[in-house]
């Protein structure tokens, strides 16, 4: 196993049984009583991977879409860009486990300023990004929201799968078995 | 009485200057910042001393576990190093446990704070337009105001907009129109009572609708302010239920010359410097969110 898988690995969950995932950060999982949590996704996506047999589940809260903005940062925090954090993910919930074909995958986040006329666009890039990488490597989006100008909360126990959604005291249910 | 007194008045021990604050704030306005009170203020705090120390003890500063004298860990930091953590470990005090009125959970308000001041600080030094140490004190405490929100309403500030609704518009205009002002202006009224610079009071009025040069209101800082807090935005570090319901002003683009290069590599720096700043604090708060 790799140096930062073993690390990823090593996440315990708080004593509410939560993991938090941090912005530019991913954990994984194969504990069935522990939630996979990222808080108020604005711009930033966030990506749930778990695979329904092997129990194993995976979440990724990445900032901005390509690592090229600055590789030498992107070698010590891949979980900061798209295109070196899902590849990450993908690959540490494979060592714990976890096959390609039965994986379930959704998407939040990727939201917008309001005046926004295509100088940033950091969000839309984001959602380009995800689109793309995914189309190239046969990953089906299982379940998704994005765009808008909302944050969102993003929440899947290890237990059950289940994606959802939260924002301003609601829960939408994105994914169930 | 005004809505902005009252509100002002019902936020308790927060309505009385934080006098470090106050005091770094005024002489990076006035422009002379003098080391030597820094350090008095730094001696005086039991808190910021204990910060200083462990900084100067960290592998940052090439010396871990060999400074014990306070005196000596404040000439080896310098100026720039100090001044920084008095303001983070004041901010600390000052934001940590707010935010509830906007969604936000502990320490998140501190991460936007600090990342508004990292970010500032950065766009002032690399386009040269301002102190970059009035930018990062101001980028500070442009949002002040929700400390107000958040101590004189609580969890209650925007109960009326019902459970799951995602109102559209600007965040600002909703607050007006739900608390009868917006966060922005009720910082400046703020840092108006703690008798902070005006300078410094008129960026945290406008840091959300900075006005172009040559209408009245106009200054470069309050631009920066007003770019540094959409880094702090899109970085993720700060957002709650106001989500990402801002605009960003056509004339600080062209002003900072704030571009996507820039301001994607303004992210990177920012987050960086976040994510090394908790990691050097020994009891880091919870790792968290956006």
């Amino acid at each position: 196993m790799s140096e930062v898988a073993r690390e990823i690995k090593a996440r315990k969950p708080d004593e509410h049984g939560r993991v938090v995932v941090g912005v530019s950060d991913l954990a994984l999982s194969a504990d069935p009583d522990a939630t996979l949590i990222t808080y108020a996704l604005g711009s930033c996506i966030g990506v749930t991977i778990y695979d329904p047999v092997a129990r194993v589940g995976g979440m990724l809260h990445f900032m901005l879409p390509r690592s090229t903005v600055n590789l030498e940062k992107a070698a010590n925090r891949p979980a900061m860009f798209g295109d070196t954090g899902i590849p990450l993910l993908f690959r540490s919930a494979y060592e714990l486990g976890a096959q390609k074909e039965r994986m379930i995958v959704c998407a939040a986040g990727g939201a917008e300023v309001l005046n926004d006329d295509g100088h940033f666009r950091v969000g839309t890039r984001n959602r380009t990004m995800l689109r793309k990488l995914f189309w190239k490597n046969n990953i089906l989006l299982s379940a998704g929201e994005t765009g808008g100008n909302k944050s969102r909360t993003l929440v899947m126990p290890i237990g059950t799968g289940q994606v959802s959604i939260r924002n301003r005291g609601q829960e939408v249910v994105l994914w169930a078995a | 009485m005004g809505r902005i007194d009252t509100l002002l008045d019902q936020c308790g021990s927060l309505s009385s200057a934080p006098v470090v604050i106050a005091r770094v704030a005024s002489m990076l306005s006035s422009g002379e910042y003098d080391p030597g009170e820094v350090e008095k203020l730094i001696l005086a705090d039991e808190a910021i001393s204990a910060s200083v120390l462990r900084a100067v003890n960290s592998a940052q500063y090439g010396v871990p576990g060999r400074v014990f004298d306070l005196r000596e860990g404040i000439i080896r930091l310098g100026s720039n190093a100090l001044r920084q953590i008095v303001l983070q470990q004041k901010s600390t005090e000052m934001f940590g446990e707010a935010g509830e009125a906007y969604g936000l959970r502990r320490q998140d308000l501190w991460r936007g704070a600090i990342g508004g001041a990292f970010a500032a600080e950065q766009i002032a030094e690399d386009r040269r337009v301002c102190d970059p140490g009035l930018a990062y004190v101001t980028g500070l405490l442009r949002d002040i105001g929700k400390l107000v929100v958040d101590a004189a309403m609580g969890a209650k500030a925007f109960r009326t907009t019902p459970a799951g609704v995602a109102p559209t518009g600007r965040f600002v205009e909703e607050e007006r129109e739900l608390l009868g002002v917006d966060h922005a202006e009720l910082g400046a009224a703020l840092a108006e009572r703690w008798g902070l610079p005006t300078r410094i009071c008129n960026a945290i009025k406008l840091h959300h609708s900075p006005a172009p040069l040559g209408k009245p209101g106009a200054d470069v800082l309050t631009d920066v302010v007003h770019a540094a807090d959409f880094i702090t935005l899109w970085s993720g570090l700060c957002v709650g239920d106001d989500g990402l319901r801002y605009e960003l002003a056509e004339h600080v683009r062209e002003s900072l010359e704030f571009n996507r290069v820039a301001a994607e590599r303004q992210l990177v720096e920012t987050m960086v410097r976040i994510r090394e700043m908790e990691d050097a604090i020994s009891d880091r708060p919870d790792r968290g969110a956006a």
